[in-house]
């Protein structure tokens, strides 16, 4: 242990009225780090009825419309694509003169197939694959990009984007405007089903938790949407997924 | 920080009530805050969850050496590196040698009030370093040269015409007071600083032990950029800004943006503790959590003010407080102002230094009831006024005005003398007469008592006293009391 390290814990060991040169650990305190137990809310979690969900997509509706985020529930995948197109296509970029799309290397993205769409029009679509160096520059020259994140909180009006490979942090962030594909058995009712989903992840690298489009209103309190993260927010609620429910979640 | 003499908090104090632009932004601040927090706790469908939140914070303070042990373990086990601060200067001169060792050119800024405290600022200033706050409050407050006054609103005291000339000055835009317009100008100018700055430094709203990642709130994004493009992250940390689990993570957080500002959850909250993995292909190389003690152990050992540390630092108290709504955050002369300002301030750097913060408050007793975790602000107010008025060893406190307590022990002996008392009252009310005004009070005082009415009015002393009066009226015909018997007393 590194000298002041040692000389920190022992003057809280003296704050705390113990003997200075303590060894106490958490192994005496159980309690201290003692997990709930969360079998009931991921019972819950995973046997929803369709008409729960369709509840819960509800709330989030009414979440998302307070914060200024744009809801679209789309019935396929092929819905989805052409709502994503009409967004790119009706939107201008804030800096730059080129329309330049970043998505994140995800099933549920490439299911899009958006590359395909674009083939007459100056659109340039990257996705963020691990092994490309060049991602820094494509992000930046991005003026929208478009993510899975891997949990959706309907109370909030949340989506949770994880960081794993081919999925940076900087896709949900850097561009003007911020397109997220949920799918509806990846809603949770709120917080509390959210942490205990990510519990069941294991270990978690960064991770995000995003609710709207960036704001401030620190000029005279007036809100203003487009800070420094994206101005725009879209939220698209694709259909369950074919596989078991909560897949995201392993298993 | 700055030592606030007397007359600092008092001019900052009588500057800000004649500021008719402060008076307008703090009224319209606590009107939507304050009463929507109030509102927010009573409708709050868990009742227990303040009350949940304080017990785990006080639990985690009486076992804080395990648990940031355990927080320094999985934070290195991230491949991020701690460092424990036992000083101020320790944690600046850290932060300054990751700046040099990295050849940092240019640092962006998340905001954070403990780098305010420990003023890592000037350090990496000296050594050429660009230093840029990117919350856009702090980075209006940073280009006039200016100070915060709000924890969350730091730039409430100026309006939007003094940040229209201020823009039109340093960024070389048109003229407007267009809030958007000049949002805008702002985030063209900080995205170019995010994009190519060397270092993000950023404070740490709560650590959580058991999964070694540190969390940050923004509403604006300038935190989630500056933990991302830069290639170094260093995370300031006051030790105290530690939870245990994800479970008490959840409820601490849910707390801390509701009482900030009504919101279920800020627009973004940050979770990381270590540099980005070899997989990912954006994030920090390197990540420094820099745990800081700087006086927080002395307030640990005292179990008079330990219950200060359980503060999320949401700013609530701010938003409620009648003395902070009329004086604004400038005249506490510190990083922390309002009520928790009031208490923290002089424990991290000096009672006497900072005597009048707890004197200027009314103990009124609202911060106790909209603070989220319910921190007895009024109740440590009032003992550091006891350790002003008495001296206290362990806070190496001196008695603050010793004329003050002569004159106390004075009027202990009158008012413990009936008859010397009843006289001096006979002879004040003779004596007062040329003194009272139109209106029936005494305006203005001579001598050391003109302080006294230079803001206010002094009642005279009465025609006769409560005394005489129930001598007169009630004397001879007094009611027998009813007895009433406790079981206890059977």
């Amino acid at each position: 242990m590194m000298e002041n390290e040692y000389f920190f814990l022992r003057n809280i060991h003296k704050a705390l009225g113990l003997a200075p040169d303590n060894d106490r650990s958490k192994e005496q305190y159980p309690e201290l780090f003692a997990a709930p137990d969360t079998r009931k809310i991921l019972h819950r979690v995973r046997n929803r009825t369709a008409e729960e969900r369709n509840e819960l997509v509800e709330l989030l509706r009414t979440n998302a419309q307070a914060l200024g985020i744009h809801l679209h529930p789309a019935e396929s995948e092929a819905d989805a694509a052409a709502i994503v197109v009409e967004i790119i296509r009706s939107r201008e970029p804030e800096f730059s003169h080129t329309k330049h799309v970043i998505l994140h290397d995800h099933p549920d993205v490439a299911a899009l197939q958006l590359w395909k769409r674009f083939t007459r029009e100056a659109v340039t679509v990257h996705t963020t694959f691990s092994s490309d160096h060049e991602l820094r520059e494509k992000t930046i020259a991005s003026f929208i990009g478009i993510t899975a994140p891997a949990i959706g909180v309907a109370e909030s009006a949340t989506v949770i984007q994880l960081t794993r490979p081919g999925q940076p942090r900087s896709t949900s962030l850097v561009p003007s405007i911020h397109i997220a594909l949920l799918r509806r058995d990846k809603l949770v009712a709120d917080l509390e089903e959210a942490y205990t989903l990510l519990r069941e992840e294991g270990r978690l690298d960064s991770m995000v938790f995003i609710s709207g489009p960036s704001k401030t209103a620190d000029i005279e309190a007036q809100m203003v949407h487009g800070a420094h993260g994206p101005r725009e927010v879209h939220l698209i609620i694709l259909p369950s997924s074919a596989g078991p429910p909560m897949a995201a979640t392993g298993d | 920080m700055k030592t606030s003499s007397p007359s600092t908090y008092r001019e900052a104090a009588v500057a800000g009530i004649d500021s008719a632009q402060l008076q307008k932004s703090l009224q319209g601040l606590q009107n939507r805050f304050g009463k929507g927090a109030m509102e927010l706790w009573a409708g709050m469908a868990d009742q227990e969850m303040r009350d949940r939140v304080k017990e785990s914070r006080m639990k985690t303070f009486e076992h804080l050496d395990i648990v940031l042990a355990e927080l320094a373990k999985n934070v290195r086990a991230r491949g991020g590196q701690v460092h424990f601060a036992v000083t101020a200067q320790d944690a600046v001169n850290y932060t300054l040698a990751v700046a040099k060792k990295n050849e940092v050119k240019r640092v962006v800024k998340g905001k954070s009030m403990t780098s305010m405290e420990v003023d890592i600022d000037p350090a990496l200033e000296q050594e050429g370093i660009e230093v840029v706050e990117t919350d856009l409050g702090e980075y209006i407050i940073q280009l006039a040269g200016d100070r915060p006054s709000h924890i969350i609103a730091p730039c409430i005291h100026l309006n939007r015409n003094q940040i229209g000339r201020l823009f039109t000055d340093k960024l070389g835009i048109d003229f407007t007071e267009d809030p958007p317009t000049l949002t805008m100008a702002a985030r063209k100018a900080l995205r170019e600083k995010l994009l190519t700055a060397d270092m993000g430094l950023t404070g740490c709203n709560l650590a959580c032990a058991e999964t070694g990642m540190i969390s940050l709130v923004s509403n604006e994004g300038n935190i989630r950029m500056a933990t991302t493009m830069p290639r170094v992250v260093v995370a300031l940390m006051g030790m105290e800004r530690v939870v245990a689990t994800m479970a008490e993570h959840r409820e601490t957080l849910q707390l801390l943006t509701r009482g900030a500002a009504l919101q279920k959850l800020s627009t973004y909250v940050s979770f990381l503790g270590g540099p980005a993995s070899k997989d990912d292909p954006d994030g920090p190389r390197e990540f420094h959590l820099v745990i800081i003690d700087n006086g927080r152990s002395r307030i640990l050992a005292d179990p008079e003010f330990r219950e200060v540390l359980a503060c999320i630092r949401c700013g609530a108290c701010l938003n409620i407080c009648p003395v902070y709504g009329k004086i604004g955050g400038h005249a506490y002369n510190s990083p922390y102002c309002g009520p928790i300002g009031a208490v923290v301030t002089p424990l991290l750097d000096g009672i006497n230094k900072h005597a009048d913060l707890c004197k200027g408050e009314t103990l009124c007793g609202a911060c106790k009831d909209i603070c989220p975790v319910k921190n007895d602000l009024p109740r440590m107010l009032s003992a550091l006024r006891h350790k002003l008025a008495y001296g206290s060893d362990r806070w190496n406190t001196r008695q603050h005005n010793p004329a003050e307590a002569r004159a106390f022990r004075v009027w202990r002996l009158l008012v413990t003398r009936p008859f010397l008392y009843r006289t001096l009252i006979g002879l004040g009310r003779i004596v007062q007469r040329p003194f009272i005004g139109k209106e029936g009070t005494i305006r203005k005082m001579a001598g050391i008592a003109a302080g006294w009415t230079a803001g206010r009015d002094l009642p005279p002393v009465a025609r006769r006293t409560f005394h005489q009066l129930w001598k007169e009226k009630y004397a001879g015909n007094r009611p027998t009391a009813p007895t009433i018997e406790t079981p206890e007393e059977k």
